[in-house]
């Protein structure tokens, strides 16, 4: 494999590397390649959409997620500009900027995609189940799978941590069910070394971990979730196909919605979760009409021309805000009290059926090693630094990597989306 | 000419061949008229499949081509290429969804082999009324036309000049640098605005890829991607230029909204309440107090109150910017009088990011007090003024103030109207201009070719216009590549000009700005070139002249027949 193609400066080479499937990967990749430069999508995942895939409606005109990116997903599968490289990480970089020499580990899929049609028939005979991460542990999954339906590309990959026959027992159960031939047990894990000009950096963010405020009851008390496992819960494709039901099988009558979960534990707010909860009790009043639903937030953040709007619409169709600190959550009666205090320091209680935690975004728990294998700076919370914040969230210290979406900072998808355009004009301006 | 049509049905391996009974379908289709070749095959789109395909095509000389297989997002475009390969005009070829549509979701054998019977029936009937549609390419200009000279059309320009690519820059005032020319300190690095201008517009002027032109308005936009013809008026010399270009930039910016009309805040009544950019003119060395801040009496202010969110209510949205430039007020202010008192006024905190909870900790720790106030109301005392404030929960409360600043909303600018208008541009209800789609092209706006950047499409803070700006840049260098054409879409519409009675509803239907009238004939047409062949225009014509390549109304007709018969 080799980066020379496309049409590079003399010393510069044109191709480019990007890191992360997300969407904003999935847009600097698209408009690079169409420009006619050599793209190397690096994605550690099986799939790509990243986040946004989880979601089944996005704010603030809750079209369908996984519907709205599915053609940007079909056309960067379809362009031959663009190589992706999934199961795949960042190992090492060396060279100059504009010819850097970057080194990729690929994990083996053990599934040749040249033969894999996709018609998940070696799902159904794998003996193993293990948590499904993509749906944040609410369902199981097998050892050789797909995410979630509807994953691009639609490939399985064999997880050889749980695999029987990667631990050692002679189980080929999905290889012989596969009618195309395309499991392959002998593929390896590759080094590849590629050559690239520039280097995009999107690698998306994860959630703060709500069990670690105590006081909130996540993972102690049942019915107590995170906004992640609510998108999922919610999702048509999701572990319940969308239907919203207590631990009990009883579908919830009352609903907290708690903002700010592990604001004060980072120190900065995550921009996107007031319009993220506005959107869970939107969907929930639109499935369960006659749910009471309640907010406790600090701030409301809103920003932006077509945000508050959408708040009055959510808050004229019933739904509370109080705005108050939550001081705890603990089991009551039959379901669950929310204990909280307003600015005047009134303390009352509240009985609630479900409580959704809405945590403060966090970057890639791998960021501080890509950190240290690109040479570029992060802040004390992993978010990458740009060289000029108050001027271009895109440029990092070093010449020819860029930053991109939530990698730099908390941010929504268009915010996320300008800015791998932004990387991509300034690339396509620097290098030529 | 005879048509011969060749039908191909793929087994997917088990995936189809399970469900469906293809010998049954075969036996089902091979008599309808004009099928010349009806085949099977184990995997269509293996290499082996392929080759297969294109084989049968040549030996047969077939003309018209049907594969019922899987979907046309997984496989259309690869056997659109294999009738290519074949020396056949791939748009003669229809792909019947037998699996995801029919296989998968039928779970009884009979059903679903008749549905697929009913489905490739459907594009058989179908595809005799396909035409070659061709490819075509146009020409285009690599220059850009960015309309407004403040942070973000000069950021855009210095990105978008280069050897093979011109850049006009034109700005309605004499000067360059928009708001930021006049902001004595920018967030959170407390730099200077001036300085800031001055060091990103010298690049500019130094590059002979950019035309600045200053003092000038544009008078006329005509055209479409790649091809925009430009009409420029200078207004000190009285000269018109004309020039084209392939894109056009909208960096108009904002204006505030006038709080004369919130008659609570006593603005333009009482002396020393001031906006927030007449407070930004204050502290600029060049501003009518040499940037000192001071009162309408010549005196320092002891104490000053800042009321945000003025006319918020009034506009329906946040202004985005407002709490982060208070704080910086607040460093202005402490940093010319440490002793004064500052007070803000405010409802809900908007500082999102990861850095501004720091900038306000850190605005807050210097002795800045916040009130979190639901109404709020300033009047006039013989020394200094009262601000009269009331909580969420109703408690009420007063505090004097010798200076108030408000922060109002921020406003398009009133440049917008005549932009929307000229270039056929949506607006919002606020005057916003509207993205192409709100979350997935941010900066482009639904006319193709036309980008909009920073407070053009809302409020935003310096640092957002700009990478909206390079974002702009990122669509437009990868767009327009000096040299290159532009491909088109193939199936577009087009207006019959005999059927065609000027009516016009295809002009009101079309998201695209494709369909023009022509005011001699009266009658429409479409601009090819912008067309993304949506078909709002074919349904909506009342007098059938306007049609759909591709889905034409006999070819609908057909296919609707054969699936429902």
């Amino acid at each position: 494999m080799n980066g020379e193609s496309g049409t590079g400066k003399k010393g510069q080479n044109a191709a480019v590397l990007v890191i992360g499937g997300g969407i904003a990967g999935i847009e600097a990749s698209l408009l690079l390649a169409n420009s006619g430069r050599k793209v190397y999508l690096v994605e550690k995942a099986s799939y790509i959409g990243g986040n946004v895939i989880k979601l089944e409606e996005v704010f603030p005109n809750m079209e369908c997620a996984t519907c709205m990116i599915a053609p940007k997903q079909q056309e960067l599968l379809q362009n031959e500009n663009i190589e992706l490289l999934r199961l795949s990480q960042v190992e090492a970089l060396s060279g100059s900027p504009w010819d850097f020499s970057v080194k990729i580990k690929r994990k083996a899929s053990y599934v040749d995609s040249e033969n894999c049609i996709g018609c998940s028939a070696c799902f159904d005979p794998c003996p193993v189940e293990v948590d499904n991460e993509f749906e944040e542990r609410l369902s199981k999954r097998k050892a050789i799978y797909i995410p979630c339906a509807g994953a691009l590309p639609n490939v399985p990959v064999i997880d050889t941590d749980n695999c029987l026959r990667f631990k050692g027992k002679d189980c080929k159960v999905c290889q012989e069910a596969c009618m195309f031939e395309a499991i392959d047990y002998t593929q390896q894990d590759e080094e590849l070394e590629i050559k690239v000009g520039a280097i995009v950096v999107a690698t998306g963010f994860e959630s703060f971990d709500p069990s670690k405020i105590t006081q909130y009851g996540y993972k102690k008390f049942d019915d107590v979730y995170s906004a992640m496992e609510v998108e999922r819960i919610c999702a048509s494709n999701g572990p319940t196909q969308g239907q919203i039901l207590l631990k009990n099988g009883q579908e919830p009558k009352s609903l907290a919605i708690i903002h700010c979960v592990g604001r004060a534990e980072k120190g900065y707010c995550s921009s996107v979760c007031c319009m993220a909860s506005i959107k869970i009790a939107h969907f929930m009043k639109k499935k369960l009409p006659d749910i009471k639903i309640t907010h406790f937030y600090s701030d409301l953040c809103i920003p932006g021309k077509t945000y508050q709007t959408f708040y009055e619409e959510v808050k004229e169709s019933g739904v509370d805000f109080i705005q108050a600190t939550v001081t705890e959550v603990s089991p009551s009666g039959k379901g669950l009290g929310i204990k909280y205090k307003t600015e005047d320091g009134k303390e009352n209680t509240l009985a609630v059926d479900m409580v959704v935690l809405n945590p403060a975004i966090e970057p890639a728990a791998d960021s501080p090693k890509l950190a240290e294998i690109l040479n570029i700076p992060q802040d004390k919370n992993g978010f990458f630094n740009e060289r000029d914040p108050d001027l271009s969230s895109v440029t990092t210290a070093k010449d020819g990597i860029f930053i991109a979406g939530c990698t730099q900072g908390p941010k929504d998808i268009a915010e996320t989306v300008a800015e791998a355009e932004a990387a991509v004009g300034r690339i396509l301006s620097l290098s030529r | 000419m005879t048509k011969k049509i060749g039908v191909y049905v793929c087994e997917c391996g088990a995936n189809i061949a399970e469900k469906v009974n293809i010998d049954k379908v075969i036996a089902a289709v091979s008599p309808i008229k004009d099928v010349t070749v009806v085949e099977r095959h184990k995997l269509l789109c293996s290499e082996g499949g392929k080759e297969f395909l294109k084989q049968s095509i040549e030996e047969n000389g077939l003309t018209h081509i049907v594969v019922g297989a899987c979907s046309p997002k997984q496989h259309e475009l690869t056997f659109m290429n294999v009738c290519e390969q074949a020396g056949l005009n791939p748009q003669l070829f229809q792909l019947a969804n037998i699996r995801e549509q029919c296989a998968w979701v039928t779970p009884d054998g009979e059903e679903a082999t008749d549905k697929a019977i009913r489905q490739i029936r459907a594009a058989i009937s179908r595809v005799p009324y396909h035409e070659s549609l061709d490819k075509k390419e146009v020409k285009c200009s690599p220059d850009v036309l960015v309309i407004g000279g403040g942070i973000a059309g000069i950021k855009a320009c210095q990105l978008l000049a280069l050897p093979d690519r011109k850049v006009y820059l034109v700005e309605k005032t004499p000067s360059l640098g928009g708001k930021v020319k006049n902001f004595n300190k920018l967030f959170t690095n407390m730099e200077s605005g001036v300085k800031l201008i001055a060091k990103e517009i010298q690049p500019l002027l130094e590059n002979a890829s950019v035309e600045v032109l200053t003092e000038s308005e544009v008078k006329q936009i005509l055209g479409f991607l790649g091809n925009f013809e430009v009409t420029v008026t200078k207004k000190a010399e009285d000269e018109e230029l004309n020039f084209s270009v392939g894109a056009v930039v909208l960096a108009t910016g904002f204006e505030l909204f006038d709080p004369a009309g919130l008659p609570q805040y006593g603005y333009g009544k009482l002396d020393d309440v001031y906006t927030s950019l007449e407070f930004e003119e204050m502290n600029s060395p060049d501003g009518s107090t040499g940037g000192k801040i001071l009162l309408k009496n010549g005196k320092a202010p002891e104490s000053v109150a800042i009321i945000h969110c003025a006319g918020r209510e009034e506009k329906g949205y946040c202004s985005k910017v407002c709490c982060l430039y208070s704080f910086k007020f607040d460093n202005m202010l402490k940093s010319q009088l440490p002793a004064a008192k500052i007070s803000h006024f405010y409802s809900d905190l908007c500082i999102p990011g990861k850095t501004y909870q720091k900038f306000y900790e850190d605005t807050k720790g210097t002795g800045v007090e916040f009130v979190r106030a639901a109404k709020t109301e300033v009047t006039g005392s013989g020394k200094g003024m009262t601000v009269k404030y009331e909580t969420q929960t109703g408690s009420k409360g007063d505090l004097t103030a010798d200076m108030v600043i408000l922060l109002p909303a921020m406003e398009p600018s009133s440049d917008a109207q005549k932009f929307a208008e000229m270039l056929n541009l949506a607006r919002d209800k606020k005057g916003f201009f509207v993205e192409e789609h709100q979350l997935l092209s941010p900066v482009a706006s639904a006319v193709e070719g036309i980008f909009v950047v920073g407070c053009a499409r809302g409020p935003q803070s310096i640092a957002e216009s700009i990478v909206q700006s390079e974002a702009a840049v990122g669509k437009i260098l990868s767009a327009l590549v000096p040299g290159k054409k532009l491909e088109l879409e193939v199936r577009v519409s087009e207006i019959s000009e005999t059927l065609c009675t000027g009516c016009k509803t295809c002009i009101d239907v079309c998201p695209y700005s494709a369909i023009t009238f022509d005011e001699a004939r009266k009658i429409s047409a479409v601009n090819e070139v912008l067309c993304h062949g949506c078909g709002n225009c074919a349904a909506a014509c009342p007098s059938g002249a306007a049609k759909l390549k591709h889905f034409t109304f006999p070819q609908i007709y057909q296919e609707l027949e054969q699936a429902l018969r």
